[in-house]
């Protein structure tokens, strides 16, 4: 603070303004005792990662045709070193089946769709994270809104219906125009509309008129990507061939994109003042919590049809995902119901005395705080959410952790366990860890200039 | 003065209360009754308003004062009785209720602004999500009722940054953003420094020469005695004591009265 006005006698606090050797000399070596623990500790952790270093890297084997082959090229090695024997990785397995483990048995041929989705869901998003970006709301709600049916076609193919098209062509649309939005955004701080009307020279007619150009371009710019779109014709990929982290991140990235709404809708709903809403939800939350995640996944799957009518059938894909997002709405709802504990009455009785109707109250005023409370716990609940998704592996479904597992049936590789496994725990660990330092970010960010 | 100035009698509906009442009765109490589980917060409340008019209303702790101005603009709900605000019942109707609400304006004790707004989006929220006003507008409005509370300053910083003081003239200056009818204020300087306290009450007494209709719970007697035009005295639920002040302060009629006010003005 610079306008802060120093009393006599201000004296800055008694800091040590150590160096690394200070800080070494303080920290680690400060007694015999703490010198010999610290000794210690370095030994284990000397011993510890050099047993994975050398199995991992200085031992691994990274070319090689099957398992035997890896074997005598360590026999080989180990005779050369005059030691009795060599254990090493053998990478060149998981090499060989990297494909498989990203996609599963998705035709080999076809897997350019899955990149081209995922490029699109990284373009799509990126607006968000840009600086100067306006309406990021919307970005991130087409994300969840629109986005599915541009992906699905993507990695389904085949025949497409009438809706299907209908919400293709506006995906595609919204993209442009969120990716022209992000483009602007970054370099002048305006919106599209807002550029488009300036573009135009616009400005001094009235927002009605405005508003009715934009609406124009953005059913002519509609009515191109339909047209566009009628002669995109798709290979059909059975969703039985999808697999492998493809399918991983395909239930619980819906898992999370409906997780969080439907748990605020199911913490609003236990929080009403109408009985029976407020039953209903309440029973909802309770059961699905009380049961695990792999029983609902075996009802879904099982039970799940008899309810049916005869002749219709889901697949068990869908079953899946359905299951995934109801347990983890459950989940989130709990968690939406503690932040929206953590908001004063009063802020309540404010929004209600200006005349803020509910919606409008728990929208503007009390979700945008309430977020905030909850967004280590909704990260700690996606984290969890990713990694319980590895449970669809038991009831037959070809997720990251089938595909690890697989690796050992195949002929060439038989028996081949550890690696696999090593890559698959390496690759949860990224995508987890990023999104747990995602979460510090917001916090901080969104902390910042709004500290009681 | 026990009486209250209500003239109207109990044969009367609601209705016909309002027309009868003429047009400048803006708030109507008629035999108000409230109870928090067993206990009787209000009792027969008697009360009429008229445009313009300044009421302070004091009393000891949990004499219901501060449920007696929250009944008004049904934060809290009544159980019998009839108030009617601006010629419109007190109900269950939702849509009567936020008419209601958007034409009365509430000053909390603890200013309950939304933190993770700023000071100009604290003011101009309502403006723009019920009144429907463009942006432009409603921040233009914003900054002239900045100017008028003093600190045109702060639009841009975020309220937990604001001193006690300054946060509570900002939700004074909100409220009025949705040019209201009424204003409530809810024990507006019991959270202050004292040194804070004065910079609101300027403000209060500068809206009050404005002729703005405004309902005062407060124990700032100097506040009551140059602006009140009526001074209300509670206590147990009840209207003990009903005066303009100079009678209030100099010639109080009922014991209890004569204990607040000596135990409230020799400290």
């Amino acid at each position: 603070m610079a306008d802060v006005v120093l009393a006599e006698g201000y004296r800055p606090p008694p800091t040590v303004q150590g160096t690394w050797f200070a800080w070494l000399r303080d920290n680690l070596f400060s007694t015999w005792i703490n010198t010999l623990l610290t000794f210690g500790a370095l030994y284990i952790v000397y011993f510890a990662v050099s047993g994975v270093w050398a199995w991992g890297i200085t031992n691994a084997v990274w070319e090689a045709e099957n398992r035997r082959v890896c074997f005598d090229i360590l026999a080989e090695r180990a005779q050369e070193q005059g030691v009795d024997e060599l254990t090493g990785a053998c990478w060149a397995g998981v090499i060989s089946w990297f494909d498989s483990f990203i996609v599963g048995r998705y035709p080999r041929g076809e897997m350019w769709r899955i990149n081209l989705g995922g490029l699109l869901l990284v373009v799509w998003m990126v607006p968000i994270w840009l600086p100067g970006v306006r309406d990021k709301i919307y970005v991130g709600f087409s994300t969840v809104f629109l986005y599915p049916f541009l992906g699905f076609y993507l990695f389904a193919g085949g025949e497409k219906g009438l809706f299907l098209q209908v919400m293709m062509s506006l995906a595609i649309v919204v993209l442009i125009g969120n990716t022209l939005n992000g483009y602007h955004g970054v370099r002048t701080g305006r919106s599209l509309p807002a550029v488009v009307i300036a573009g135009l020279g616009m400005k001094a007619s009235s927002d009605k008129k405005q508003r009715n150009t934009l609406l124009a371009i953005f059913a002519a710019a509609f009515a191109l990507a339909f047209w566009a779109q009628m002669d995109w014709a798709l290979v059909s990929v059975e969703w039985n061939l999808w697999g492998g982290l493809f399918l991983t991140l395909v239930i619980s990235g819906i898992g999370i994109a409906f997780a969080l709404p439907g748990g605020i809708v199911l913490a609003m709903g236990r929080r009403s003042q109408l009985p029976v809403i407020r039953i209903l939800c309440t029973g909802f939350i309770e059961v699905f919590r009380s049961v695990p995640l792999i029983t609902i996944l075996f009802m879904a799957t099982t039970m799940f049809p008899l309810f049916l009518p005869e002749g219709f059938t889901l697949n068990k894909l869908v079953q899946v995902i359905v299951a995934v997002c109801l347990f983890n709405a459950c989940y989130m709802a709990e968690v939406v119901r503690a932040g929206l504990q953590a908001i004063p009455r009063g802020q309540y009785e404010a929004a209600m005395a200006m005349g803020l109707g509910y919606w409008k109250m728990m929208g503007l005023i009390i979700m945008p705080q309430a977020l905030k409370f909850m967004i280590p716990n909704i990260v700690g609940n996606f984290i969890g959410l990713l990694k319980d998704t590895t449970l669809v592996s038991i009831i037959g479904l070809f997720d990251i952790l089938n595909m690890l597992k697989a690796v050992s049936q195949d002929v060439p590789w038989r028996g081949l366990h550890k690696e696999p496994l090593v890559v698959g725990a390496a690759l949860f660990f990224i995508i987890c860890f990023a999104m747990s330092k995602y979460s510090r970010h917001l916090e901080e960010t969104l902390g910042g200039g709004t500290q009681r | 003065m026990v009486e209250t100035t209500t003239e109207t009698t109990e044969a009367e509906t609601p209705g016909q209360l309002a027309s009868a009442a003429s047009s400048d009765v803006i708030i109507l109490l008629n035999h108000v009754n409230k109870w928090f589980g067993e206990f009787h917060v209000l009792r027969d409340i008697n009360l009429s308003i008229t445009q313009g008019e300044r009421i302070v209303v004091c009393g000891p702790s949990g004499s219901g004062k501060s449920t007696l101005i929250r009944c008004i603009n049904r934060l809290e709900e009544h159980q019998e009785g009839d108030i009617i605000v601006d010629g419109l019942t007190l109900g269950s109707d939702l849509k009567n209720l936020d008419q209601i609400r958007s034409e009365v304006g509430m000053v909390f004790q603890s200013f309950n602004l939304f933190p993770h707004l700023t000071v100009l989006e604290n003011l101009t929220l309502a403006p723009i999500w019920v009144r429907k006003i463009p942006k432009s507008e409603a921040n233009e409005a914003a900054m002239a009722y900045l100017e008028r509370v003093k600190i045109p300053e702060q639009a841009d910083k975020y309220p937990g940054q604001l001193s006690g003081g300054q946060q509570q003239r900002v939700a004074i200056a909100r409220s009025l953003c949705m040019n209201p009818k009424i204003m409530l204020f809810d024990e507006p300087t019991s959270a202050l420094d004292p040194e804070m306290i004065k910079e609101v009450l300027e403000v209060m007494v500068e809206l009050a020469s404005t002729g703005m209709t405004m309902i005062v719970v407060t124990h700032e007697m100097g506040f009551a005695k140059t602006v009140a035009d009526r001074v209300i005295f509670m206590d147990f639920g009840e209207i003990i004591e009903m005066n303009e002040p100079h009678q209030f302060f100099n010639n109080p009629q009922s014991d209890r009265t004569k204990l607040f006010l000596s135990q409230i003005l020799h400290n």
